[in-house]
């Protein structure tokens, strides 16, 4: 099912290449020299869209696992009747209606199935990064970026919705690399901890684990945080990518060509 | 406590089971510990194998779970799912106080024995407080007293060497198998007593399993007969338990 989905993005990776220069021609309202740049490698396009994939299976499936115990509770213990910090049914949907909604078994099965395809798929990427030296320039803020009144104007773009162009759009920007580096060295890393510290056999394989959060409960509750931040993350994404011209964005990260147009149109 | 031993052994079966206890132990340490009875197909079956795999390494030292203090234990600790079997058999044992309830131990052991209660609280003892762990998220601290497992099978005469699972049956349809690596294991009891008490109608009276490295379904309430078997064909539908004949995973450390 997994190499269905594969198999679709290539599809649409091939239509979309076959189309590029059409589309790019419709989105730049300037026809002045394009220049086009390799933008994403081979490596930094299939896991984007395994990880793809994978988050939205273990993000439905952790929703099906949550749907039938909707309460959230702070500590080692938490159970029906003790005192919760999130209840579902506090917000509308009772108890038995969440029950009817959730489905545990399809759940389990496919969080811990996706859960591997992640993992292995960070590791193939962090590992192919750090082998090709490049990511360090590419993820982290240079020395300059640092200073007050270049945040400020990054800030200034991102509330204007103004993408960048001409030179700066080849590369990422100071909050965009933040962000990205949040994702992957905060979140994502934070989403596997606190997973591992509601499974019983970590009681005895590193108890440690569970008691850095104060208790599985914790751990549970900032599962469902950490959930919450990273869908946060993608909305913003996903908006960014229509805002800097989603063609030209999704074209980049299926074929990894991606058009800079020279003259920019402020 | 002056009669730690089961009354049914004398000390020449004590000396024999020695051997026996090396058997199990060895069952514990192969290659069969890291997949489970069955392997379910594709890509689901994989990512079943590198859990259990992964998890099985780790725990290879068999460190003990998590204990925690006394005044951790949870007042009113939950009772989930079946409270009260509708099994004839299990009321009638139930009006009886459970005195005529009987343990058997069965298949591939040296010497099969039948246990009562009283029986069984002649064995050592162990108590232990431990977080019980469901897998829908609840998690709850209780005290557990009971013989531990490995200890009835060596008071049946330890194991034949074929044997690879305990299973377990339940009043009330459930049965659950269990591979040695996990019958060996010190925390691994027939729990009799909860929070200082009688073990509650709730959670599983008269007897209860605790096997800690699992979550909540593994915990089997309400025992009826242990059997030791080489093989989990022939039970349900062979996946090696109730949950997991429901497709729900075998191993439940995850």
């Amino acid at each position: 099912m997994i190499l269905d989905h594969l198999f679709w993005i290539m599809r649409i990776g091939l239509y979309v290449q076959g189309h590029s220069e059409q589309i790019v021609s419709d989105n730049s309202k300037l026809k002045n020299s394009k220049e086009w740049i390799q933008r994403h490698s081979y490596n930094a396009r299939i896991c984007h869209w395994v990880t793809v994939i994978s988050f939205g299976y273990l993000f439905w499936s952790g929703l099906m696992i949550f749907l039938q115990f909707p309460e959230l509770y702070w500590g080692k213990v938490g159970f029906q009747g003790h005192p919760a910090v999130f209840r579902l049914s506090d917000w509308g949907l009772s108890w038995d209606q969440a029950d009817a909604l959730g489905d545990r078994r399809w759940g389990r099965n496919y969080h811990y199935l996706f859960a591997w395809i992640f993992a292995f798929n960070g590791i193939a990427y962090l590992g192919w990064n750090v082998w090709q030296k490049k990511f360090y320039k590419k993820m982290f803020p240079q020395r300059e970026e640092f200073q007050l009144s270049h945040i400020k104007t990054d800030i200034q773009n991102h509330l204007q919705f103004k993408a960048p162009a001409g030179e700066k759009a080849k590369s990422y920007n100071f909050l965009q690399k933040m962000s990205y580096l949040i994702v992957l060295f905060v979140l994502f890393p934070l989403m596997f901890i606190s997973g591992f510290a509601q499974m019983p056999a970590f009681t005895a394989i590193l108890p440690e684990l569970i008691d850095i959060f104060g208790g599985r409960q914790t751990a549970r509750t900032l599962h469902v945080v950490c959930t919450l931040l990273l869908v946060l993350f993608l909305i913003v994404h996903i908006i960014e990518v229509f805002i800097a011209g989603a063609g030209n964005q999704i074209r980049s990260m299926i074929t990894g060509k991606y058009a800079i147009s020279t003259e920019t149109n402020e | 406590m002056k009669n730690t031993k089961p009354k049914t052994l004398s000390r020449r079966q004590l000396i024999s089971r020695a051997g026996a206890l090396g058997g199990i132990l060895l069952t514990g340490c192969d290659s069969n510990i890291y997949t489970p009875p069955t392997i379910r197909d594709g890509l689901m079956g994989v990512a079943d194998v590198l859990t259990m795999a992964s998890q099985r390494f780790l725990l290879s030292n068999q460190a003990l779970v998590q204990e925690h203090d006394i005044n951790e234990i949870t007042k009113n600790f939950p009772v989930w799912n079946q409270s009260n079997p509708e099994d004839e058999e299990y009321q009638r044992l139930r009006r009886g106080s459970f005195a005529e309830w009987r343990l058997s131990v069965e298949g591939l052991v040296n010497q099969p024995i039948s246990l009562s209660l009283e029986d069984l609280k002649r064995f050592p003892k162990r108590t232990q407080i431990t977080s019980h762990i469901c897998e829908q998220g609840w998690s709850a601290i209780a005290q557990w007293t009971g013989a531990p497992l490995l200890k009835i099978l060596e008071a049946a005469g330890g194991v034949k060497p074929e044997a690879r699972y305990v299973v377990i049956d339940a009043y009330g349809g459930w049965y659950e198998g269990y591979d040695m690596f996990d019958v060996v294991h010190p925390q691994t009891i027939l729990a009799y007593g909860m929070n200082g008490k009688d073990l509650p109608q709730g959670n599983g009276a008269p007897v209860r399993l605790r096997v800690e490295r699992h979550c909540g379904y593994k915990q089997l309430k309400f025992i009826k007969s242990i059997q030791v078997v080489s093989s989990m064909d022939g039970f349900g539908r062979g996946t090696g338990g109730l949950n997991s004949d429901f497709d729900f995973h075998w191993y439940a450390g995850a």
